[in-house]
């Protein structure tokens, strides 16, 4: 029971610090894509399921701009095919924290 | 199936080419009373720049009306040269809904070399247009495209509303000539559906080598915003030499 609880209470850390992560992410994907959003009303209470284009109004060839800035943000490389798969937020912060995951 | 099609609008297009050119030049000559600043010379200018050269060629210009396209090609060569050479007159890519408008608009638009895009649509789409521009490149085509993705909102070159699918094109056909194209009415204040009965054109041609070191969607953006940095500068050009207070 006591094992158990371990590995829960490690797991629950794990889990936390993967969520503290996420919401940072997350944060920083807002920042960046603040300046870009046309629909400010759908950006007040933004979610992983808002929607990018739909939702916050920004243009699609702006997209490419906030692709750009993630990579100088958190170093990474994204590809055209993951760049497309980004189409809300939430699909923004997986793709992050997938390319900034330490290597296996 | 979709170059098939292609293949097919071509050979339609170049097959009619005298005479949709003619009904579309005097439509504007004589209906609109459109007339292009120093005509000659911008065609000797367009065949000194790449009108001997085969290859690929990609037409950047800028954008405030619907018929830009039109009015560039009656600028850049009379109609028997591109009957005669059928890669210069360029394929051109207007947005779709305004090409569904009217059902002659679709008949012109089949016959003038037009591929329909969908404005702001999915990257898959996107994509979809840019292989086929690039497929059209690599057969030695012309291509007429509008980097600012529209007729500019601003009424000037709008160098923060530049779409980079320019710059993925020059990277999908590497060796692409790259001509700017500026053109505008005497008259035109903004952007609109069509200039202003008896405007007057000045028409301007630059052929640039845009460059990069950066690959992918960054060397893209490069690419574009070089293309779009030149228009702006022959924009800059055209009204310091009007001498209007921009």
């Amino acid at each position: 029971m006591r094992a158990t609880t371990g590995a829960g209470a490690g797991a629950t850390a794990l889990q936390k610090e993967r969520r503290m992560d996420s919401a940072a992410a997350f944060e920083k994907v807002i920042s960046i894509i603040k300046p870009f959003v046309k629909n400010i009303e759908a950006f007040k209470v933004p979610t992983g399921a808002t929607r990018i284009i739909e939702d916050l109004g920004v243009n699609s060839a702006r997209l490419v701009d906030i692709i750009l800035a993630f990579e100088d943000e958190f170093g990474i490389a994204v590809d055209d095919e993951s760049a497309d798969r980004v189409r809300t937020l939430g699909d923004a912060v997986q793709m992050i924290l997938q390319k900034t995951a330490p290597a296996h | 199936m979709e170059r098939l099609g292609l293949r097919v609008q071509e050979s339609v297009s170049q097959a009619l080419i005298l005479f949709t050119y003619a009904a579309v030049a005097a439509w504007m000559r004589f209906g609109q009373r459109y007339r292009i600043q120093g005509l000659r010379r911008a065609r000797e200018e367009f065949v000194a720049q790449v009108g001997r050269e085969r290859g690929p060629l990609l037409i950047c210009a800028n954008h405030l009306t619907l018929i830009d396209s039109l009015v560039m090609q009656w600028a850049l060569a009379p109609g028997w040269r591109f009957a005669r050479r059928r890669c210069l007159f360029a394929w051109n890519l207007p947005d779709k809904r305004n090409l569904s408008a009217r059902w002659w608009w679709r008949v012109i638009g089949y016959l003038g070399k037009c591929i329909p895009v969908v404005r702001q649509g999915t990257p898959e789409q996107a994509r979809q247009i840019i292989d086929k521009v690039a497929w059209l490149l690599t057969r030695g085509q012309s291509v007429m495209i509008f980097p600012e993705g529209g007729r500019s909102r601003v009424g000037r070159v709008d160098i923060k509303n530049v779409t980079y699918g320019v710059g993925r094109i020059l990277q999908a056909v590497p060796g692409t000539r790259v001509l700017c194209v500026f053109l505008r009415g005497g008259g035109q204040k903004a952007y609109s559906d069509y200039p202003t009965r008896g405007e007057t054109f000045v028409v301007r041609l630059k052929r640039i080598t845009p460059a990069t070191v950066s690959v992918g969607m960054r060397g893209a953006r490069d690419l574009a915003m070089q293309i779009v940095g030149q228009l702006s500068e022959m924009e800059t050009q055209y009204f310091d030499d009007a001498g209007v207070d921009r």
